[in-house]
């Protein structure tokens, strides 16, 4: 019935290789938004047709929104799928898709406005009677701020009310630091985002990050496809996530399943989007951080759980089909774990290794998933981020998910460019990790250990 | 096989200029390679990606502007087991009549005229200067002129007009002029 026949992707990498084959299997259509310096990439190869764009430097390509929707319409494409990253959490990109016929593979704009600014998505899930974190509205200068840190309690988060991905995000441990860390977060921000607003938010130190899966479609059917647990990150990106957190009681889960739907319903959300929780472990409650309105890095470890396919039904909701499942159809099975493998040299501060890849030999497994745009022979090119693979793994529980992992790590070789396979290798190897007793530090004492390195924020 | 590649074609020449030979021609696949000595004794080259029926151009040897050599021009050459299908096609034909491309500037419509009906900018045989305007590319009703860049005669117009056109891909192959 109807549905999408072409699709645009504005995206590169691993993802864009992602989305195609769920075009594939769609048996649709797909053109790819190259770069200079991604033409003769993989996702190039598999799409059915690519165009040129731009420069290697994504201001001038992938982050062009005109050229980009110029693009789709003089390819004949009927929809453009984001991807994340660059234009996905743009709303102009949607906007712009409207005004030309063109379907956007993704939330309305609407919905990324509401949830783009963070201060105001805080305030609505406050409304809706959801914990959010305590702390204040705008904090507009350093006096403002240490008023509310004392009546919250220090140590402090700092945070960009644009933001997202860690960028203005700043911890003060005590009154001493405040001002000076106020100054540094607002021109982080202002560079991020051109926008220096900041609020302010008591900081939880024995943190798990549990992020809630939804779908919703254009019928008003919304569902929850479990949670994923992100607690291992490192400056707030993360390294390992996994599903079901092994931190979760079966009440609290209800709780935020409950919680992720009252928002996506309530402000009409349309299409994939995840819902960011921070877990107090030490009180044993959760609160609400964000929404990220995009499809996200991490997607592979719901799949590997329910067995959806979270991408071609991104593709069949925008193009006006129901959900392919209710919420009683979608079950869960085992447990996933994915790590991302990127091009860094942990000892020296995860600094970044482009180059040419001499080896690439992916295990080859089952139950191990590699998503990946690497070969023999390619070229990390130093314009874009360092992910060179997603690397996942499934068992039927937790301590057999993690087996299989140390097993794909060690099948995993590549030469020529530094990656962060060792660094998860010794991870998975931890009792700490095993044990599942961790939180959003625990990376950072466990890379102090490690490397005798300092990671600190 | 691996592709040839520009380094592989420089030493390709210089083994020609230093032999006693006057021709050389090399296949590989879907690339065939002529190199031939002109009466001076340089090495001169150009490739096609088609081998089927391929041959020196009529113009080539009477040419007038042969010289300086070209810089080698070849298809950047793919990982192994890589197809062509689906990438992208920027790098267009005729560059081996040792003619000198003007690209698309940016991704967009490309325009020969500055108005529906009126005359286009250039026409093929019409020589230009480095800064006469030669095309319109519009993205979004944005109109970027796109100037010649070089002194030269326009040979031929590769893009048909109102097409969308890719980053970098050839509008025109001009013949140059000193």
């Amino acid at each position: 019935m109807g549905g999408i026949t072409s699709v645009f992707i504005a995206n590169r990498g691993e993802i864009a290789l992602r989305i195609i084959r769920a075009c594939k299997e769609l048996e649709i259509a797909s053109v790819l938004a190259v770069s200079e310096a991604d033409r003769n990439s993989l996702p190039a190869r598999a799409a059915d047709r690519a165009v040129c764009i731009g420069p290697p430097q994504p201001i001038g390509s992938y982050l062009k929104v005109k050229t980009i929707v110029m693009a789709a319409l003089g390819t004949n494409s009927e929809a453009i799928h984001p991807g994340y990253g660059f234009l996905a959490e743009q709303p102009e990109l949607g906007e712009l898709c409207a005004q030309h016929g063109l379907i956007f593979i993704g939330p309305k704009p609407d919905n990324i406005r509401k949830m783009g600014d963070k201060l105001l998505a805080r305030n609505m899930a406050k409304d809706l009677g959801i914990p959010v974190i305590p702390g204040s509205e705008l904090v507009r200068d350093p006096r403002e701020a240490m008023h509310v840190a004392e009546q919250v309690g220090f140590p402090v988060l700092l945070k960009a009310a644009a933001g997202g991905g860690g960028k203005g995000m700043k911890t003060v441990n005590g009154p001493g630091d405040l001002e000076t860390t106020f100054q540094e977060a607002a021109a982080e921000a202002r560079s991020a985002f051109g926008d220096d607003r900041l609020y302010l938010e008591h900081f939880i130190p024995n943190a798990r990050h549990v992020e809630v899966q939804i779908l919703a479609d254009h019928f008003g059917n919304a569902i929850h496809l479990f949670e994923r647990d992100c607690s291992l990150q490192r400056r707030y990106q993360k390294m390992v996530e996994e599903a079901p957190s092994p931190a979760l009681n079966d009440r609290m889960r209800e709780q935020v399943y409950d919680a992720a739907l009252s928002i996506v319903k309530h402000i009409g959300y349309l299409n994939a989007g995840t819902i960011e929780f921070i877990l107090d472990q030490d009180q044993g409650r959760f609160y609400f951080l964000e929404m990220n309105t995009r499809i996200q890095v991490e997607h592979p470890v719901t799949e590997m759980i329910t067995g959806l396919d979270i991408v071609k039904e991104q593709i069949t909701i925008a193009g006006g089909q129901p959900l392919s499942v209710t919420q009683e159809e979608v079950s869960r099975n085992g447990h996933a774990i994915e790590c991302r493998i990127n091009a860094e040299l942990p000892e020296a501060d995860f600094r970044p290794c482009p180059g040419q890849i001499a080896q690439w030999n992916p295990p080859n497994m089952k139950h191990v998933r590699v998503d990946s745009h690497c070969y023999t022979g390619y070229f990390v090119p130093p314009y874009y981020d360092s992910l060179l693979a997603k690397l996942i793994t499934k068992g039927d529980d937790r301590p057999q998910a993690i087996g299989l992992m140390e097993d794909a790590l060690a099948n995993f070789t590549v030469r020529g460019v530094d990656t962060t396979i060792p660094l998860y290798d010794s991870i998975m190897k931890n009792q700490e990790y095993r044990n599942g007793k961790i939180n959003t530090r625990w990376v950072e004492h466990f890379l102090k250990r490690e490397l005798g390195k300092n990671a600190e924020n | 096989m691996a592709s040839i590649n520009q380094d592989d074609v420089t030493r390709i020449l210089k083994m020609l200029d230093e032999s006693d030979m006057d021709e050389l021609q090399l296949v590989d696949g879907d690339l065939k390679l002529i190199v031939k000595k002109r009466a001076d004794g340089r090495a001169v080259q150009f490739t096609t990606d088609h081998a089927e029926g391929s041959s020196v151009p009529n113009d080539w040897e009477g040419a007038e502007s042969v010289s300086p050599p070209q810089e080698p021009q070849v298809e950047t050459p793919l990982p192994p087991s890589a197809s062509l299908e689906g990438v992208a096609t920027a790098v267009s034909p005729g560059e081996e009549d040792g003619l000198l491309p003007i690209r698309a500037p940016m991704l967009g419509t490309f325009y020969r005229a500055p108005k529906p009906g009126a005359p286009p900018f250039v026409k093929e045989g019409q020589s230009v200067e480095e800064d006469d305007t030669v095309c319109i590319i519009e993205v979004m009703k944005l109109f970027n002129t796109v100037k010649a860049g070089l002194r030269g005669r326009i040979r031929k117009i590769c893009v048909e007009d109102a097409e969308m056109v890719e980053y970098q891909q050839t509008l025109f192959l001009v013949e140059e002029l000193t």
